[in-house]
């Protein structure tokens, strides 16, 4: 490229210059809160790190109040142990709410009012990730249709992420989605070891999950296929699927498990 | 005892193993880096663990000012992320106000790194904020007063050789300076281990018109990173 040739500015022309490469700067990074990619990365992470928080803290909440209630039926009883002692004025009434005796032990006071903080903590936390996995839902369904449709809409919105992008998703081999997100297994692979059968959201589908485990490869595959299909699909401005595409979809694999009833035998 | 500083260019000096420009805007520290006076000027630390240009200033093994822009020239810089390192150029090249005349082109594709570009620009005169991709000539070429006497390079792809070549035949001066700061880790799509692809990098600069004046490890400073300082000839 030969010189710009670029007129020597004045003061005031300089100015100018430089207040439209500012407006222009800054446009660019306003901007960027239209693009559903980024939107979706946000609403997608926070749900995964709500959900990661709630997992413990829900475990804490649970173990801590059995500690003390132990007629307690951990799981059959465990979705109302939050509410139950978010909702009491002491370990009795908390008791009484579930159906059981008082408790022979009971915390102190400042130990009660600590365990019904994390207890409603919990509560609000069960609230907050609904709506932030409600909101990814809603979300994915109307940026990639036909993938929600596939792999549901919360393994659709992390699909997108960990490809940085529904481009760069739509622009991926079957292969890559295939392993998406196993990237570890990817490294030992690199090294030597037997190469992942599936990416931790297709995994997660039942599908894979529920099938016998030398299936899940060949199921994998497939489904990856068809990912990659659904994602250009939606990229691209296709058609979206129907339930009756999806079905087959299931049919499928289905045959796919029917076609290999034993495991292979080990030579 | 104090050691003496060495100047290095106009806005630039060495003391021992730190490095200090003279700060443009007066009473601000861009990230929080230590400032001192000196009769009626004020520098500015130029960390060396954080900036690569910084880092490679201390280690090249030939002299550090020829591979420093001049006062008032055009720079380009690719990969200007918050701008930590853009800073002390634009101290050296515009001075405060700019009164200079210099030009520092800082291109950044990522809108949240630009967001604290802006505001840095904002206060400093001849710093020009460009949101796009560094690897696209005609993404920076509007932004840009004339070709460059000074670019720096510093992305975090692969093939960044490839895209210097390229960047720096659409925008170096005959004569100019380039420099290229590659970071192993960047570079993992290719093959063989690290060493390699720093010679692979090495090799596609070699083929093409620039010349490669030194090649500074940064071991010790920042491990696993190597700048190319390279020089296009000048025709005649």
């Amino acid at each position: 490229m030969s010189d710009s040739g670029w007129p020597e500015l004045d003061e005031d022309e300089q100015a100018l210059f430089s207040e439209a490469t500012d407006r222009l700067a800054r446009r660019g990074v306003a901007d960027a809160a239209a693009d559903f990619d980024r939107r979706l990365d946000m609403l997608s992470s926070a749900a995964s790190e709500l959900r990661a928080s709630w997992t413990t803290s829900e475990a804490r909440c649970v173990e801590w109040a059995g500690l003390f209630l132990a007629e307690l039926d951990l799981d059959g009883q465990r979705r109302e142990i939050p509410c139950a002692v978010a909702e009491a004025g002491s370990i009795d009434e908390a008791a009484k709410a579930l159906g059981i005796s008082a408790p022979e032990h009971k915390p102190s006071s400042a130990e009660w009012e600590a365990l019904r903080g994390h207890a409603r903590g919990v509560v609000e936390l069960t609230g907050r990730l609904e709506t932030a996995e409600d909101a990814t839902r809603e979300l994915a369904r109307e940026y990639v249709p036909t993938l929600s449709r596939v792999v549901g809409p919360l393994g659709a919105a992390k699909m997108i992420v960990l490809a940085r992008g529904r481009e760069r998703l739509a622009r991926m081999p079957s292969g890559s989605l295939q392993v998406l997100g196993a990237s570890g297994a990817m490294a030992a692979h690199r090294r030597g070891a037997p190469p992942p059968k599936h990416s931790p959201t297709l995994f997660s589908l039942p599908q894979i999950s529920k099938s016998p485990r030398w299936v899940r490869g060949k199921i994998a595959r497939f489904m990856a296929g068809k990912c990659s299909i659904a994602v250009r699909v939606d990229h691209f401005d296709g058609e979206p699927w129907d339930e009756e595409q999806i079905a087959e979809i299931n049919r499928e694999c289905e045959n796919i498990r029917n076609r290999f009833p034993k495991p292979p035998k080990r030579g | 005892m104090p050691r003496r500083p060495v100047k290095l260019g106009w806005g630039v000096r060495r003391e021992g193993r730190s490095l200090w420009t003279r700060n443009a805007v007066r009473g601000i520290s861009v990230r929080g880096e230590r400032r001192k006076r000196d009769s009626r000027i004020e520098w500015r630390a130029w960390d060396p663990t954080r900036s690569k240009v910084a880092a490679a200033l201390l280690l090249t093994g030939n002299d550090a000012s020829d591979m420093l822009p001049e006062p008032g020239s055009t720079c380009l810089y690719l990969g200007a992320s918050t701008g930590s390192t853009v800073s002390h150029i634009h101290d050296h090249v515009c001075g405060a106000g700019n009164h200079h005349g210099g030009q520092v082109v800082a291109v950044e594709i990522s809108p949240r790194m630009m967001r604290d570009l802006t505001a840095l620009a904002s206060k400093r005169p001849g710093l020009v904020p460009v949101l796009g991709d560094a690897r696209i000539p005609y993404a920076v070429a509007p932004y840009i007063r004339s070709q460059a006497d000074w670019m720096h390079q510093d992305l975090s792809i692969a093939d960044q050789a490839q895209t210097f070549v390229k960047m720096a035949g659409a925008f170096l001066k005959p004569g100019g300076t380039g420099l290229l700061s590659l970071k192993a880790a960047s570079e993992r799509s290719s093959d063989g281990d690290d060493d390699s692809r720093f010679e692979k990098a090495a090799r596609i600069l070699g083929e093409s018109e620039l010349e490669v004046v030194e090649r500074i490890d940064l071991a010790g400073l920042e491990d696993q990173h190597i700048v190319f300082h390279v020089l296009l000839p000048a025709t005649d």
